[in-house]
């Protein structure tokens, strides 16, 4: 196609972005190349508005990161059946793992590359952030291309879309909805992980990053309370800022993306919907985030088209993952031959089974809470916008800002065990409660209309309509809530505080102790393993018949 | 049965030499075809459902290969996807997120014309459907004809030799769908329009009848010829209460029992 292409401000941004890069980057790896030593961050707060800086390029080299490889995983499991076969398992079993537990292991892998200079930290940070984005924007393509209308897929290759074009016309913005969804999920996974991922300690050896999440963690750590609270202030802030001015803008931008919605109500509630009604939410979606948007689209488009010319990489890549989770189980058998067994290796059976009481317990009470909320939230038809956007917001905090507040708890005295429950709960409720309130909104109003002329009402409507109605999604919540606590139990069964640890006795302490204090790398690879282990068998013992049995019986068919 | 050398003509458009479709290696859903289309000749293919005519349609545009056998556009074989036809389609699948105008320009874009003339062309067939001042709408603020309309614009843009129309009209509702088929014929007549052949697909008897020189009746299991009716004697237009139009209804439902 040797057509000439109309000026395209994507090539000048790209120009831009390259050249800015480059010059951070030297200046980067002029203080990057020593050899790394861990200095304490300056408590000023003045420097609070640099190291928020530093987080936000963190998350976002992550994210971009996230998003590029999600869309070329997720189109190549769509696209090749061969690749579908590779792809999918390994993201599962990935997907499942707890993240955080792995995180020794690749700040090992990455500071040795970079013989321990920052640089080596730096990556490892963003290793970390990506790793808590990527899996679920994977997902949302892949399924949101293998539920694209056959007649449209059909139709863009009977009018000869191929490269860019179809990135650009069809994938792009067939993949937008569930990207910009997938990234609400993400950047709280993100925010998450950053307080743990600033400050990286392998054994005896710490290394702190500059950034708010390094700043938090110190400020809890050494018990300064004014700078906790600064630093919460902050991190709250700036999650809620960014809904209302990027995510809202995009979520209004996107929904021209958004296929027919059939029925008289709109799907799901969306924040948009709220914030549409703002006019500088408005104006920044019409003057900056839409054409902004349609240049990205054009942008990626262009690279994915070459990406895809040569079907070799594509191969090559599909090859890669589950070649990697090949040598890191490689890596870990080695770990065991090599060396006699470690006492504590004994002590594990009992700390997976307390942690699995405490994962179990979280997921019930997320349930029993999410469930009459959803209820009361569908029931109210005038604050239902409202309530919906109040909730995202208090959603995008994330749990590790409740830290401080459990220490206090603790103080009080409510005992560590409950407080381990109740941190997981702050991450683990959010799935649930906005997997039934996005069913619990989509159930027919035909259906409640019959249901009020049946004579259905109060507890015979909830029995007999509401939980049958939202319960495949339900079951999502839970597992998306399962997983999650297994990644809550790691950071909430060991804290660190006012210079004291609290822990009880779990998995998720027994790994942090191996991991901070001791420094057993056996310890670390068994508790792991057998988490991971423990969490794909009842995966697919448990979740995944127990789905399949929900959703054939209470899919909603239009 | 009519004999096919009775209706041949010197120029076949296009020509399917024994096409076969299987699902999975034993069944076969189709075939064997052996079928011939004129130039500027308006062919239905009608049958019941799970006839396989819209595979076949879709192996004529190129974008299902057969398993077995070859599709011929004016002598060539068809290895790719059949960029001398266009297609309409049941669902219209029109691009949600592309304005009409771009959504009529989409194939000219694919085929890489500069976007002056792909503008100039795709206003053109806008205003021959009738959609002159929905340029910038959005296919979701138009109604369910209006759509078509968009999908048929979008076919002819290209100015195909070959126009496939896989039931064009049964997701509309009886007034549309009569309206639009007296706009398709329209078309077809108009000098200004280049794409003179149409293969339609329909389950409708009474539409391939109004329309057709010629209707293929395909039975299902596997979908084969089951006959075929020249249908160029019955002069145009044809109102479906004409005693000769109705004759021919009653023959066709005959056929298919």
């Amino acid at each position: 196609m040797a057509s000439r292409r109309p000026a395209s401000y994507s090539v000048d941004l790209g120009l831009i972005f390259l050249i800015g890069a480059v010059v951070v980057g030297l200046h980067l790896g002029r203080s990057s190349l020593r050899p790394y030593d861990a200095p304490e961050l300056d408590p000023r707060p003045a420097l609070l508005p640099l190291y928020l800086l530093y987080s936000l390029a963190r998350l976002a080299v992550a994210y971009l990161l996230a998003v590029g490889l999600a869309l070329v995983t997720g189109q190549l499991a769509a696209r090749s059946p061969f690749a579908r076969r590779l792809i999918l398992p390994t993201l599962d079993v990935l997907q499942s793992v707890p993240i955080l537990g792995f995180f020794p292991l690749a700040v090992g892998f990455f500071i040795g590359i970079f013989h321990g200079s920052a640089l080596g930290v730096e990556m490892a940070a963003v290793f970390l952030i990506f790793t808590s984005m990527f899996w679920n924007l994977a997902f949302g393509v892949y399924e949101s291309l293998i539920t694209l209308p056959e007649e449209l897929a059909l139709a863009a290759g009977q009018f000869g879309l191929r490269g860019s074009l179809r990135w650009t016309r069809l994938i792009l913005p067939a993949v937008v909805p569930s990207l910009l969804y997938n990234s609400l999920v993400s950047w709280a996974n993100g925010w998450y992980f950053l307080i743990a991922s600033e400050i990286i300690a392998v054994g005896p050896a710490r290394y702190t990053l500059p950034g708010l999440g390094s700043y938090l963690a110190q400020a809890v750590t050494v018990g300064r309370n004014h700078e906790t609270v600064l630093a919460l202030g902050v991190l709250i802030a700036t999650t809620v800022g960014m809904h209302l001015l990027l995510w809202g803008p995009l979520q209004i931008w996107a929904e021209r993306f958004h296929f027919e919605e059939s029925g008289d109500r709109p799907r799901t509630p969306r924040m948009a919907r709220v914030l549409g009604r703002s006019r500088l939410v408005r104006w920044l979606t019409r003057t900056v985030v839409a054409p902004a948007g349609q240049e990205a689209i054009a942008a990626a488009g262009k690279l994915l088209g070459m990406w895809g010319a040569s079907g070799w990489w594509g191969g090559a890549f599909a090859l890669l993952l589950p070649a990697s989770l090949l040598v890191a189980v490689f890596k870990l058998y080695g770990l065991f031959v090599s060396r006699p067994a470690s006492p504590e290796l004994a002590g594990i059976p009992v700390d997976l089974l307390l942690s699995l009481v405490r994962v179990a317990l979280g997921v019930v009470v997320s349930a029993a809470v999410s469930i009459p909320l959803a209820w009361a939230l569908a029931r109210s038809t005038r604050v239902r916008g409202a309530a919906m956007a109040v909730i995202q917001i208090l959603a995008s905090i994330p749990a590790t800002a409740f830290f401080p507040l459990i220490v206090i708890l603790l103080r009080w005295g409510i005992g560590m065990n409950a407080a381990a429950v109740l941190l997981a709960l702050t991450t683990m409720f959010w799935y649930v409660l906005f997997n039934v309130a996005g069913a619990a909104y989509a159930i027919p109003k035909q259906m409640d209309e019959a249901a009020l002329g049946l004579g259905l009402r109060g507890r015979r409507y909830l029995r007999r309509v509401f939980v049958p109605a939202v319960l495949p999604s339900l079951i999502t919540g839970c597992v998306t809530a399962w997983g999650a606590g297994w990644n809550a139990m790691i950071l909430c069964e060991y804290l660190e505080a006012g210079r004291r640890v609290y822990q009880v006795r779990g998995i998720g302490a027994t790994l942090d102790r191996a991991t901070y204090v001791t420094g057993d790398m056996q310890v670390v690879a068994a508790s792991l393993a057998s988490m991971v282990l423990l969490i794909i068998l009842v995966n697919r013992s448990v979740w995944d018949p127990v789905y399949r049995r929900v959703a054939e019986r209470y899919k909603m068919e239009a | 049965m009519a004999s096919p050398a009775s209706v041949a003509a010197p120029a076949a458009l296009l020509r399917l030499e024994g096409v076969e479709q299987f699902y999975g290696q034993k069944i076969r859903i189709l075939g064997p075809i052996d079928l011939e289309m004129r130039e500027a000749e308006f062919l239905s293919l009608v049958g019941p459902s799970g006839c396989g005519k819209s595979t076949l349609l879709r192996i004529v545009a190129g974008v299902l290969t057969p398993t077995v056998g070859t599709v011929r556009m004016g002598g060539r074989p068809l290895k790719d996807v059949n960029t001398r036809a266009a297609m309409v389609f049941q669902s219209f699948a029109l691009f949600p997120w592309l304005k009409v105008v771009d959504n009529v320009a989409v194939g000219l874009e694919s085929r890489g014309l500069p976007p002056r003339e792909r503008l100039k062309k795709a206003q053109k067939y806008i205003d021959l459907v009738g959609l002159s001042g929905y340029e910038r709408a959005y296919p979701r603020e138009l109604s369910r004809g209006m759509k078509q309309l968009v999908g048929l614009a979008r076919a002819l843009a290209v100015e195909p030799e070959l126009l496939c129309m896989d039931e064009p009209f049964s997701a509309l509702d009886v007034l549309t769908a009569r309206t639009m088929r007296e706009l398709v014929l329209d078309l077809w007549a108009s000098p200004v329009v280049m794409t003179k052949s149409i293969l339609l697909v329909t389950h409708s008897i009474e539409e391939a009848v109004a329309m057709s020189d010629r209707v293929v009746v395909l039975k299902a299991n596997p979908g084969r010829i089951a006959d075929e009716v020249d249908l160029r004697g019955l002069p145009r237009p044809r109102r479906p209460d004409l005693p000769q139009v109705r004759e021919t209804v009653d023959r066709m439902y005959a056929l298919l029992a």
